[in-house]
């Protein structure tokens, strides 16, 4: 575990910003901080960055209490970001490595490597207010990442990116995971979270509501449901199991079939099977992160909802 | 410490690189001479502003003699008209006013002047002294003084030159050259506090806009950020400051050759602004002695009032940064600044109005002493006094208020910068802005 967080509580003048928050962050994955806008994300970002305190609770750091050493070690990408307009690109690039705490001399040969990488020579020397928006995000993640961190915290790291430049972003995530990084991606959009993430935690009005795999998730929240597209006899809801039509384009039909009782998936197919039909192809359906995240957030929210109601 | 320093070194690179910065520095100490020689120009030369104005006097009873002496934009025309005519003349435009004296009066006391528009106080006041010199002069002469002695009795003049008690002996002062030293260093901390002061809120201002605090601020403290920011822009001031001073070196040997070339071109100039002003005679002789007034120079502990002036140069400016870096933090753009400005800069202008004023004129008065205390006026109230002696308890005891002070001002200023930097949106009231100040992080 590269982070482990214990009992965690923030408290602003008029509201709890982070509950009682314990999770742990496993070496290497890329992990996902999900949840609705202002359910305490970014204010558990600003902890785990040093920049605000908690009041209660402790986090860990590779084992060790988080304390300001740390910062050389985390990469920090906030939602709010910007640059120094003015200032060159290459300038820009060695102060923020400087002020992490790298080496002149060291930080000159990180931002060669990037600069390599992205082939953009020809920028170092222009001010930032002189490139295009693009350009600038590609400084910005280089800005975030030049130091080597070990743990990569990226808050909402696609909004306002291009299509183009999201997809650098994300191979470029990838292939740091692959040379030992850890990643923490925070966001309320969910079809990055499934291209990505392996790890994710849920959080929803200051509190944690779901940790864990992203595949264990998916199994604790599948409801069982097999999806079959064949052609041949209509199959019908039986004893063993109920059918419901999902679509049909002539002779080729889609339905979604729910097990009534605790039968194996070999039953289950050769059930189908002496109905007469003529199977393309048979899966199980497991819920996407979107869906598991609508439900469980919705229902907490209907829960918050009455027992503020109730407390009224 | 190092990331305080590496903030600085931002701060300073950037700014020092800029072309308007090298603009600025040579510039604007040409601009500041040509304001005061403008200022000096006119002052002398009060005929370039102002047209003759000529007053009619009728003085049947001939009380004045004819004798009024005009002067460049003064002219006095004796001639006898009636009151009908006066007026017709005056609203004519052939004269500015009309001044009827009456016939069977004994002695004058209050005469009236006849005129379309209010006469200013200074056209007045130089025909009243015309007029009383005529009266007096003819009161004199006609208790038996002849016209010779009259002369030599109105050139007698009295000169006060100082010899100040020191722990080394008695010195010779010169308040003239005292009031300008004093000025000069007051003027230079009070410009750089406000050019600079300002500088800071503007770079705080930009960088919470930019959005990039938050991405600074993951790498370095709060405070090492403001501290950087005020220390490099310091840096910067120092570097003009000193910029300054070479400039002056090297060029007051040309300048000041070009000046007394323009001086000798022109001795009518100095004889007129001799003659116009009676009154002024300490201004005769910075005039007319240039040596006397370097010679006086030498008069001064310079190594005290420089090693002063760069305490409260820094001192003052660090006092004064910090609350503009707080106030920067709390806003988002800079309209919204002026509402927190106002209580900062009060005191500072303040300090400068009266520094000008009771301060220059009584410098050891309790007033002085305790604005020179006080950390918001005394960086200016003090280079004031400095000059003119200062009591070495008092230097020491304004040092150490000083000190306390920014201090504080430093302290509060983080207190409210480390939560208003990533305060947005709504500008705060200063009833947030003190609860912000006990906050915890």
């Amino acid at each position: 575990m590269i982070i482990q967080v214990n009992n965690l509580t923030k408290r602003y003048k008029n509201h709890l910003a982070v509950d009682n928050l314990s999770l742990a962050i496993p070496e290497g994955s890329i992990f996902g901080l999900l949840g609705p806008n202002g359910a305490g994300k970014t204010s558990f970002i600003r902890i785990l960055t040093q920049i605000t305190q908690a009041d209660e609770g402790e986090i860990f750091f590779g084992g060790e209490k988080l304390n300001s050493s740390h910062v050389l070690q985390i990469g920090y990408l906030p939602e709010e970001r910007g640059l120094y307009k003015k200032m060159k690109v290459g300038e820009q690039l060695l102060y923020f490595a400087e002020l992490k705490g790298m080496k002149g001399s060291e930080a000159k040969s990180r931002l060669k490597y990037w600069i390599d990488k992205f082939e953009v020579h020809t920028w170092l020397n222009k001010k930032v207010e002189e490139l295009s928006k693009g350009m600038q995000q590609k400084v910005q993640f280089i800005a975030t990442v030049i130091h080597q961190p070990k743990l990569l915290i990226l808050d909402e790291p696609f909004s306002g990116f291009d299509p183009i430049n999201a997809q650098v972003l994300t191979d470029e995530i990838l292939n740091l995971r692959k040379e030992g990084a850890t990643i923490i991606f925070s966001t309320h959009r969910m079809d990055s979270v499934e291209l990505l993430c392996d790890h994710i935690a849920l959080i929803n009005r200051s509190k944690k509501v779901l940790d864990g795999p992203v595949h264990q998730i998916k199994q604790e929240h599948k409801s069982n449901l097999f999806e079959l597209v064949y052609t041949g006899n209509t199959i019908s809801s039986n004893p063993v199991f109920d059918a419901q039509e999902i679509w049909n384009e002539g002779e080729k039909r889609c339905v979604g079939i729910v097990p009534n009782q605790n039968i194996s998936n070999r039953e289950l197919l050769l059930n189908l099977m002496n109905q007469g039909i003529e199977p393309i192809s048979f899966r199980e359906k497991l819920p996407t992160m979107e869906e598991i995240f609508i439900k469980t957030v919705g229902i907490s929210n209907l829960e918050n909802h009455e027992e503020n109601l109730a407390g009224k | 410490m190092k990331k305080i320093w590496l903030v600085s070194k931002r701060e300073f690179l950037t700014r020092v690189k800029k072309k308007s910065f090298l603009v600025m520095t040579l510039l604007s100490p040409l601009l500041i001479v040509l304001f005061y020689g403008i200022i000096f120009y006119f002052s002398i030369n009060k005929d370039v502003t102002d047209s003759v104005k000529t007053i009619c006097v009728v003085d049947a009873g001939n009380h004045f003699n004819k004798q009024l002496k005009n002067s460049k934009t003064i002219h006095f025309d004796f001639r006898e008209i009636t009151h009908k005519e006066a007026i017709d003349r005056i609203e004519a435009g052939l004269y500015y006013a009309v001044i009827e004296v009456p016939e069977e009066l004994k002695e004058i006391k209050t005469l009236e002047i006849l005129c379309i528009e209010q006469p200013s106080l200074g056209t007045l006041d130089y025909i009243e002294t015309q007029m009383q010199s005529v009266i007096r002069n003819s009161k004199l002469a006609s208790n038996g003084i002849n016209q010779d002695l009259l002369n030599e009795i109105n050139q007698t003049t009295v000169q006060l030159k100082t010899l100040k008690i020191t722990d080394t002996g008695v010195e010779k002062g010169n308040s003239g050259v005292t009031t300008f030293i004093g000025f000069i260093g007051a003027f230079l901390i009070y410009l750089f506090i406000f050019l600079y002061g300002v500088q800071v809120m503007r770079g705080v201002i930009e960088e919470k806009t930019n959005r990039i605090v938050e991405l600074i601020i993951s790498s370095v403290r709060p405070f090492q950020l403001m501290m950087g920011k005020i220390m490099g822009i310091a840096m910067v001031g120092l570097t003009q400051f000193v910029i300054w001073v070479v400039l002056v070196v090297v060029l007051s040997a040309p300048v000041s050759q070009l000046v007394m070339n323009l001086l000798d071109v022109n001795p009518e100039i100095i004889a007129q602004a001799q003659t116009q002003s009676q009154i002024s005679s300490a201004g005769q002789e910075s005039i007319g002695g240039l040596g006397g007034f370097i010679a006086d120079l030498g008069q001064f502990n310079f190594l005290l009032i420089g090693g002063m002036f760069l305490f409260f140069f820094i001192s003052g400016y660090l006092f004064y940064g910090s609350l503009f870096a707080a106030i920067g933090s709390a806003v988002d753009n800079e309209t919204d600044t002026q509402q927190f400005m106002f209580p900062i800069t009060m005191p500072l202008i303040f300090a400068f109005v009266l520094a000008q004023s009771s301060v220059v004129n009584s410098p050891n008065s309790s007033l002085s002493v305790w604005l020179s205390m006080i950390p918001f006026t005394s960086p200016v109230v003090m280079m004031v006094r400095l000059p003119f002696g200062v009591p070495q308890w008092q230097i020491l005891a304004s040092m150490a208020s000083m000190i306390v002070g920014f201090i504080f001002t430093v302290w509060l200023a983080s207190r409210i910068y480390r939560i208003g930097i990533l305060t947005f949106g709504k500008k705060p009231t200063y009833r947030e802005i003190w609860r912000w100040l006990f906050m915890s992080n």
